[in-house]
């Protein structure tokens, strides 16, 4: 029903925007030790650091959510589902979706509606920096924009997949991660970083360390 | 007002339609929903939009984020296999030799990235091909490290920490203060379990290390120093005053990212699989958060925890009585949820309650990350249990619940302990101030 190109262009998209959360992350570390050092050592201090971490961190999650849903994070609990038949997991799996999709919308719907009072007052933050709150909640909507869409495509696709009766496509793409996958993100993940056979003789290697 | 049959009505819906394998959150977000329709009406479904900006934009919880790239960026900051070599040279000469190293290395990576699957995988593939090699108990080795790695969200840095502290508006730096004792505690009485098993049948414990002279092992120091460095500058900084928790995470970025650099493993790929890792975890924990946000909002307006606390008042329990019904409560829950979820679904309802029958909110806190502890270990779900197993790689799941027994025990009586003598919790972050 949906071409595969949407879906490698919402992973680049999605995968761009977690990196730019990552950088944003940094670039607000880098900030704060600053901030610290400064007003520690010199009484100095640059005002509103904590307010632009909160903003980082709203509109980090918000275009990360896209992400993590494409990377099946969003946490699930299989310990029941597991035992079902592969018939009774389908219709489950597909009903997840259908409500993480409505509840994307609703939250969607929701902060358009808190932006548009913000815009509505003109309203600034109550803080130094007086940022207009409308800056940073435009982002915010956008990036909760971006996980609606992706949630309703997905739950449509998972709805066509059991109208159609592809049982196994559907439960392979939508099931819930066991622990088994977690592991093995892991392993792949910090994998590069520890070799399995290489300090089998800790004390020797200590050894070596003279 | 609502009725405690009513309130435990919704629980079960919530319950229900997690194991239905609804997504975590949209279950939480559901019942409160249903709680607003039901009895208070749609205008105050619709303030949702304030919850979530207030949630999304809170300086507190940008913690979150920061002490998960931290982590990552120490866990591929190459430190992990000679950190556990070089506890290995101090600690294998104990009745039990690498399996001290085992919980010893856990904890301190547990405590550094946070995460109990990444622990239990990494140290688990440094550590398992060593036992099989010396005719250790393949059991009790299993066991140290499902054990170990729980260890991690006791010990500071602990993002569930960061959680029950915003949802219960408890004070964040006294309950990464109050997890050091205990958590220093629990990973002592394991090495005591150990030792205590390996005099008793010093079979299991395999071949005798072989003595590393002195001074190869003050060299091996050396290596201990980037984690303690870490671990200094983040909780020094908390304890001193100069820095809130999410400061100290900032500053600690900063420090694993020098760290990495020396190391020389600072590239720009390395950076972007941190992010993207970093990016994933949060976006889970946080649309869960912002969903018990606004479920310990609609609970609040309800006044369902004066009711829980009448309820519980008019059963005739007494605060022990509670709080070893919680252990119960738990310890069940533990079997059917996963971790952080069990926490997060939990606090708005429990910890309210908890407080007016007079327990200190951070004592209560270090009370629920020990009973998460317990249920990572747990048949026939516990997380741990499967990445150990999983690391291993053979074998059936059987003989890694077996090994964990004994620690399960440890930390049942340790819950015991803190019960008896809340004190161990609380006396450091009273002495903070």
């Amino acid at each position: 029903m949906l071409p595969r190109n949407p879906y490698w262009l919402a992973r680049s998209l999605a995968h761009g925007a977690a990196v730019a959360a990552g950088y944003a992350a940094l670039g607000l570390s880098l900030l704060i030790t600053f901030e610290v050092i400064a007003r520690k050592l010199f009484n100095f201090s640059l005002q509103g650091v904590d307010e632009i971490g909160g903003y980082v961190l709203a509109i980090g999650v918000s275009f990360s959510f896209a992400y993590a849903l494409l990377h099946r994070a969003h946490t699930r609990v299989d310990v029941l589902m597991a035992r079902l038949p592969a018939v009774l997991q389908a219709p489950l799996n597909a009903a997840a979706m259908l409500m993480l999709a409505a509840f994307s919308l609703f939250m969607l719907w929701r902060a358009i509606e808190t932006l548009h009072e913000t815009l509505e007052f003109g309203s600034l933050a109550s803080t130094p920096l007086q940022t207009p709150l409308w800056i940073p909640q435009s982002l915010w909507v956008i990036g909760l924009g971006v996980f609606a869409l992706l949630t309703s495509l997905l739950a449509l696709h998972a709805l066509a997949q059991l109208v159609t009766g592809r049982v196994g496509a559907l439960n392979r793409d939508y099931g819930p991660r066991s622990a088994q996958d977690e592991l093995d993100e892991a392993q792949q993940d910090y994998g590069g970083s520890v070799s399995p056979t290489a300090p089998a003789t800790p004390a020797t290697q200590g050894g070596d360390a003279t | 007002m609502i009725g405690a049959f009513e309130v435990l009505i919704g629980f079960g819906i919530m319950l229900g339609m997690m194991a239905a394998g609804i997504h975590v959150a949209v279950a939480i977000f559901s019942v409160a929903a249903l709680g607003t329709l039901m009895y208070l009406g749609t205008p105050l479904l619709y303030s949702f939009g304030d919850t979530l900006w207030g949630t999304l934009n809170d300086f507190i919880l940008t913690a979150i984020p920061l002490f998960i790239l931290l982590g990552e960026l120490l866990l591929r900051s190459g430190i992990t296999e000679r950190m556990y070599s070089a506890l290995s040279v101090w600690l294998n000469r104990m009745p039990g030799g690498l399996l001290h190293t085992n919980i010893g290395a856990s904890s301190v990576f547990a405590a550094m990235s946070g995460s109990s699957v990444a622990t239990a995988a990494t140290i688990g593939t440094v550590a398992l091909p060593a036992f099989a090699e010396r005719g250790y108990s393949e059991r009790l080795a299993l066991g140290t490290l499902a054990a170990g790695a729980t260890l991690g969200i006791l010990i500071p840095p602990s993002i569930n920490m960061i959680i029950y502290g915003a949802i219960t508006n408890t004070s964040i730096g006294k309950l990464f203060i109050a997890g050091i004792l205990p958590g220093l505690a629990l990973a002592g009485a394991f090495m005591l379990a150990i030792m205590a098993f390996s005099l008793l049948r010093p079979e299991v414990a395999g071949e005798r290390e072989p003595r590393v002279p002195l001074r190869a092992r003050l060299a091996s120091l050396v290596d201990l120093l980037p984690p303690a460095f870490v671990f200094a500058i983040v909780i020094g900084s908390i304890y001193s005053g100069w820095a809130t928790p999410t400061e100290a995470a900032a500053l600690g970025v900063v420090a694993a990212l020098l760290l990495a650099a020396i190391n020389r493993k600072l590239t720009l790929s390395m950076l972007h699989e941190c992010f993207l890792s970093m990016a994933r975890t949060t976006a889970m924990i946080m649309l869960i958060i912002v969903a018990a946000f606004f479920l310990n909002y609609i609970v609040g307006i309800l006044g369902i925890p004066h009711t829980l606390t009448q309820w519980v008042a008019d059963l005739g329990l007494s605060p022990l009585g509670l709080i070893l019904a919680l252990v119960i409560f738990y310890l069940v829950l533990g079997c059917f949820l996963e971790t952080l979820s069990m926490m997060i679904a939990t606090v708005p309802i429990v910890v309210p309650m908890v407080v007016q029958f007079g327990f200190d909110p951070v004592w209560f806190g270090i009370f629920l990350v020990i009973m998460m502890e317990i249920s990572l270990i747990t048949p026939p779900i516990g997380m741990n249990l499967y990445v150990v197993q999983g690391v291993r790689g053979r074998g059936s799941i059987s003989d890694v619940m077996i090994g964990s027994l004994p620690f399960l025990a440890i930390m049942l009586a340790f819950v015991a302990l803190i019960i008896l003598w809340p004190g161990l919790v609380l006396w450091l972050p009273e002495a903070m101030g």
